[in-house]
């Protein structure tokens, strides 16, 4: 019996998953998640706060812990053993969330990939949003701001709007401009909210077109947990005739952190050097 | 001196394009410096004149390139633009000559640039050959009785065979303290980040070389001797990167995206004779016979087909490395074309590989940095990129 962590540090927020692993058999078991809102704090804090947190929810010590594995801004956690790229830890992450899925769509505060996989949550193919802010968790954090709304609230916001408003889906400032001009036309904030929903999930989408994404897509990062921005993207799909369904679980936001601590096994496992395949920590 | 204190030192002589360091070597020597670009020079010449080699790459990732662009087309790589922007803008004022050794045509035609723009100051277009037989080197001799009779006009001081001999072995010697921070590295990279090992290298572009071995000497103890954490990470050679050099932040963004760099091939003329050079006999023959016989293999360098990739397979192997990452500046015809026949031998031996292209100035290290991430996750965990 092991254990492993994954820290998963992103832009506004750092999350950490604590897995148990038994060679003996019956796959790894989750045993918590914490996350930590970074919030101007200085990263490393954060950092430590959630993996004492993640510890002492569980009551294990810090030599515990087989091997702590990182994703995300990972040169800041100082402990870590090993790095993984997100791709490939928001991959096996999704895979453990959702076992039929073979494409994943993480949306973070600052970028959003899609990702295909095969079974073994090998990463096939992947494309990202460009550069600009508008398709992000951080520009949807400040139009909430804007509008006087709760990040909580967005999503079941979007799901009432009876008439979205068409906003820019390719510039930030273009699509803040946008959104003030909807305010002083009197817009109703839902159907604000939903526009801008629809205007993420028109790039979200095409990225997954491209990619040839077939059947259950999990939605994984910050914005999994948002309902509208997730209902927004079948919403297109359908429309555009694609055969994806999306679906997001109570644990999207941590799938990175999930699928670091679950290639930390992997990598413990192969390092230990014990006559069991690697692939028992895979299963 | 502590580790630290060598880093920064190492850092702040990197980051001083006023040349500082070289300044201050002559005003207390009074001695001549000559410049010289990569990859290969004989410094023992210049240093048996009394003279200061100075290693001149670029401008770096943060001088802005005005007038350097003027004099180049926009399909090249950057160093011979941000060299010229550094030389009309007084910056290597403090050189008294400048070597360019032949890697490509791009350094061949800065050489004809810098004497047009710069008659008054000593330039020479060091024509390396390519023929290591009986021709090539009597040609080499040539050449390097040639320079040694520029160095003794420019100085002042002959370059005598006794000069040259106590040229050779201090050089050996610095080559040697390289060589086993290169073999700690390898053994131990968690104790050698290879951003550090950079700078330590770089010093030695501005400094006498007798100060240079005892800077790495310095690091490599206080590097043995640190209590850096051992991380999970994938042993890669670097290759490629030969000439213009990579901004610090990738080397870093390197590292930092799981991978040690057991080898590479930047500042490589510090490095390019593998073994020593003859310290007795005649030492022009002893340069001679190490030029042909004891160098590493790189692009600027001609090679038979037979043997290509022969020397990149073998540090893979003599350093456990588990895959290959090409970084070459883009525009580099030396680097460029030969990857595909470097990476057609590697893939034939299974070993891993990725590649990127880069410049001095590069910004763009995120997409970089996912490329070699990407590549170190798939060693790890599928053993194969």
């Amino acid at each position: 019996m092991f254990l492993t962590l994954g820290i998963d540090v992103g832009c506004s927020a750092v999350k950490a998953s604590l897995m148990q692993f038994d060679p003996a058999g019956g796959g790894p078991k989750l045993l918590t998640s914490e996350g930590e809102k970074i919030r101007k704090r200085n990263v490393k804090d954060v950092i430590g706060d959630c993996y004492e947190k993640v510890l002492t929810k569980q009551g294990v010590k810090a030599g515990d812990v087989a091997y702590v594995a990182s994703t995300g801004e990972g040169e800041l956690v100082d402990f870590r053993r090993g790095h993984f790229y997100s791709m490939t830890c928001h991959s096996r992450g999704g895979l453990f969330l959702a076992p039929q899925v073979r494409a994943v769509v993480d949306m973070g505060a600052l970028h959003a990939k899609a990702i295909t996989m095969d079974e073994h949550a090998r990463v096939l193919e992947y494309r990202m949003t460009s550069q600009c802010a508008s398709g992000s968790g951080q520009f949807l954090e400040n139009i909430a701001r804007y509008l006087g709304v709760a990040t909580e609230d967005i999503g079941q916001l979007s799901l009432t709007a009876k008439q979205p408003e068409t906003v820019s889906g390719i510039c930030a400032v273009l699509a803040e401009t946008d959104v003030i001009n909807m305010v002083s036309r009197g817009i109703a904030t839902n159907d604000i909210i939903k526009g801008i929903h629809l205007s993420m999930a028109r790039r979200l989408v095409s990225l997954l077109r491209v990619l040839k994404a077939e059947g259950d897509v999990l939605a994984t990062g910050g914005l999994a947990q948002d309902a509208g921005l997730v209902a927004a993207m079948q919403e297109l799909a359908e429309k555009d005739k694609m055969a994806v369904r999306f679906i997001a679980d109570p644990l999207s936001p941590f799938a990175g952190a999930i699928g670091a601590a679950l290639w930390a096994a992997v990598r413990h496992v192969k390092l230990r050097g014990t006559s069991r395949s690697s692939s028992e920590a895979r299963a | 001196m502590d580790l630290e204190a060598i880093v920064q030192r190492s850092e702040a002589l990197f980051r001083d394009q006023d040349l500082s360091a070289v300044k201050e070597w002559k005003s207390r020597t009074g001695g001549k410096v000559i410049g010289f670009m990569p990859v290969y020079v004989p410094r023992e010449l210049i240093h048996a004149a009394g003279a200061l080699p100075v290693g001149v790459m670029g401008a770096g990732e943060h001088a802005e390139i005005i007038r350097g662009d003027a004099y180049f087309q926009s399909y090249i790589c950057r160093i011979p633009r941000s060299t010229i922007e550094l030389g009309v803008s007084g910056k290597l004022d403090v050189l008294d000559g400048f070597l360019f050794p032949a890697i490509c045509d791009v350094i061949r035609n800065l050489s004809g640039m810098w004497k047009i723009l710069f008659p008054q100051k000593y330039a020479r277009y060091v024509d390396l050959p390519q023929d290591f037989g009986a021709a090539g080197r009597a040609f080499y001799r040539r050449e390097l009785e040639g320079m040694a009779e520029d160095f003794t006009r420019l100085t002042g001081k002959a370059v005598t065979a006794e000069a040259l001999r106590r040229s050779i072995k201090v050089y050996n010697e610095n080559r040697r303290a390289i060589a086993r921070l290169y073999d700690l590295r390898s053994e131990a990279p968690h104790l050698v980040p290879t951003w550090e090992l950079y700078l330590i290298l770089r010093a030695a572009n501005v400094l006498e070389v007798t100060e240079h071995t005892k800077l790495v000497e310095a690091y490599a103890q206080a590097a043995r001797q640190s209590k850096r954490p051992e991380r999970d990470y994938v042993r890669v050679v670097v290759s490629g990167a030969f000439c213009e050099q990579p901004p610090l932040g990738l080397i870093r963004a390197l590292e930092s995206s799981g991978c040690y760099i057991v080898d590479d091939d930047w500042v490589l003329g510090a490095r390019y004779l593998v073994e020593d050079v003859i310290e007795d006999g005649d030492p022009f023959d002893a340069l001679i016979d190490a030029y042909a016989t004891k160098t590493v293999s790189t692009a600027s360098r001609y090679e038979s087909t037979a043997l290509k990739g022969k020397f990149l397979v073998e540090q893979v192997r003599s350093r456990r490395a588990e895959g290959v990452v090409f970084a070459a500046p883009s525009f580099c015809d030396p680097a460029l074309l030969e990857r595909p026949m470097l990476q057609a031998v590697l893939s034939e031996q299974g070993i891993p590989h990725t590649g990127f292209k880069y410049a001095e100035n590069t910004g763009q290290i995120q997409s970089i940095k996912e490329e070699t991430g990407t590549f170190a996750d798939s060693i790890k965990l599928w053993g194969t990129a």
